[in-house]
């Protein structure tokens, strides 16, 4: 054993990343509507065919599609599950809920930042006063109303929400698990400090010494592991990539017909992929080169 | 006089009713005519204003070029401007945001939002929505919001919201002690509605060709209307020409 310890690298393969995320674990995901959320972790925890999730993802899009499509999915958390334009509602995500297969908590963009913080503080929950008098304590009964005890003034309580898992995206970070965002982040920070474990995808690993050039715009939490995927956010934008609008018109149509062709995009996207090279292998360089800002 | 479609005038119509207190205009997913409002009001009678648009927050005055216009709003593309638009921190200072802008399923007489869905009565859903977004906080705290409404029928404007995402209610607002200011307009294809002491939507002009009977027609619940309700002004041409020559220069609000 030397005297001095080097410092211990937390790079992960993909695969040995989401290994770790258990059946029944709650697991928060990044990104914000079409942008930056991790999807080369969510087709790797799909393919992995873990089950019994509670997804939390404040702004989602197609990573809760393809959590719910490959059957890993009982409850979701979110203020948004739709693809802008592309689709209002996401179709696979409307259809389970319509049908009952997959429960929902809804929260506002708010309550999911006040709840992430009482996660992260250790508190059961955070007063907010954005819904009160609407039904959000009737569509999500853990959101409860209450008297203010200083001031009496109706408030809600949202309560903790507790991670065991965060996926997120950060443009980069080095092998000790120091990210830095290039675009805002959106409230990806937050989620890794309301879980127990992150799981962070870059598409660069830099070194130390570049992270110490700018050491405002570092993120870092108790335990997190980086791992390496890049251009992994496709069809969804980062700060250097545009989002795939042709991709993601072609999902919609499969998700809406379900059936055989829902099953198609799942196997030549998901099921079938050996790893996240193969994925991208089978997007193609040209579309990934015509995304690049 | 020009022709104009239901979305430009959308946009001329809100960019005129930006008031002298409004400092921070915050614009959602979805909403090209708010966006191209924001900034014409911007370019014109509101050089302060600080507009975020995207994942940027902007200020257009002394001549710079607007933002273009991509087909979704957190395009990397928009991370420009003074600022940065972080979710996590819009929170933080909710006296920030005046003006915001919502859509919405269904919108009732007293001016409540519904963006949850259509519950099937037995704890699941006939019709799921996509989710409330940001509207409860923001439209709980924000200085003023507009209900912006692409249909106008009985499916849409009706007596009372299946679930209520945001609270437009007046009289309820001011009892549960809300700081914001509630709904100040709603624009749909047919007209400009507002409401009243009671808080009871109410007609507040018809669009060019509109007839009362029309707008009564669509509309499931008796709305308070003047005698002689007033007509729409229609976009100036200078007003049509800000909007097209400088602020939807990709003409996405002209198809």
């Amino acid at each position: 054993m030397s005297a001095v310890a080097g410092r211990a690298s937390v790079l992960s393969t993909l695969e040995d990343a989401v290994a770790a995320v258990h059946d029944g674990a709650v697991v928060g995901i990044g990104g914000a509507v079409t942008d930056g959320h991790p999807m080369a972790l969510v087709r790797g925890l799909a393919r992995r065919g873990v089950r019994e999730l509670t997804v939390v993802a404040p702004t989602a899009g197609l990573d809760v599609e393809l959590l719910i499509a490959a059957g890993c999915v009982s409850k979701v958390v979110a203020a948004y599950v739709g693809m802008e334009g592309v689709a209002g509602v996401a179709p696979v995500f409307r259809r389970a809920v319509q049908e009952g297969a997959v429960g929902v908590e809804d929260i506002d963009e708010g309550h999911c930042v006040a709840g992430l913080r009482a996660a992260a503080q250790k508190l059961p929950f955070y007063p907010w006063r954005g819904g009160v008098g609407t039904s959000y304590p009737e569509v999500n009964t853990e959101i409860v109303a209450f008297a203010d005890p200083l001031r009496g003034e109706p408030l809600l309580a949202i309560p903790a929400l507790e991670l065991d898992f965060a996926l997120i995206y950060s443009e980069t970070a080095d092998e000790f698990g120091n990210a830095q965002v290039a675009g805002t982040g959106h409230m990806d920070q937050l989620l890794g400090a309301a879980a127990r474990h992150v799981i962070v995808q870059v598409d660069r690993v830099v070194s130390n010494e570049l992270i110490r050039s700018r050491p405002e715009r570092t993120w870092y939490w108790r335990d997190a592991r980086v791992v390496r995927a890049p251009f992994g956010t496709h069809p969804y934008s980062n700060a250097w990539m545009t989002a795939d609008v042709e991709h993601l018109e072609g999902y919609v149509r499969a998700g809406r017909s379900g059936g055989e062709e829902l099953a198609a995009y799942m196997d030549d996207h998901v099921h079938a992929v050996a790893d996240h090279d193969d994925y991208l292998e089978r997007v193609g360089i040209r579309r990934i080169a015509s995304l690049l800002i | 006089m020009a022709d104009y479609t239901i979305p430009e005038l959308f946009a001329v119509l809100l960019a005129r009713d930006f008031r002298p207190e409004d400092r921070t205009v915050q614009v959602g997913a979805n909403l090209p005519m708010a966006r191209a409002a924001a900034v014409m009001a911007n370019l014109t009678s509101a050089p302060d204003l600080r507009v975020l648009l995207g994942l940027g927050v902007n200020n257009l005055a002394g001549g710079r070029p607007a933002p273009a216009v991509h087909p979704f709003l957190f395009d990397p593309r928009s991370l420009t401007g003074e600022a940065l638009m972080v979710q996590e921190h819009v929170f933080d200072d909710v006296s920030r945001p005046d003006v915001f802008f919502v859509g919405g399923l269904e919108v009732d007489r007293r001016g409540n939002i519904n963006l949850f869905g259509i519950p099937d009565g037995d704890g699941g859903w006939k019709v799921r929505g996509p989710g409330g977004v940001a509207l409860a906080s923001m439209s709980t705290n924000c200085r003023g919001y507009y209900i912006i409404m692409p249909r106008h029928d009985k499916r849409s404007f009706v007596e009372r919201v299946a679930l209520v995402t945001a609270l437009g209610d007046r009289q309820e607002r001011e009892r549960l002690r809300l700081p914001g200011g509630g709904p100040r307009l709603v624009l749909s294809p047919l007209g400009v509605f507002d409401f009243g002491e009671d808080g009871d939507m109410r007609i507040r002009t018809l669009h060019e060709g509109v007839s009362l009977e029309q707008v009564r027609e669509s509309t499931a619940f008796p709305l308070t209307a003047p005698t002689e309700p007033g007509r729409t002004e229609p976009p100036s041409d200078a007003e049509l020409a800000l909007l097209r020559e400088r602020v939807d220069i990709e003409g996405t609000l002209a198809g």
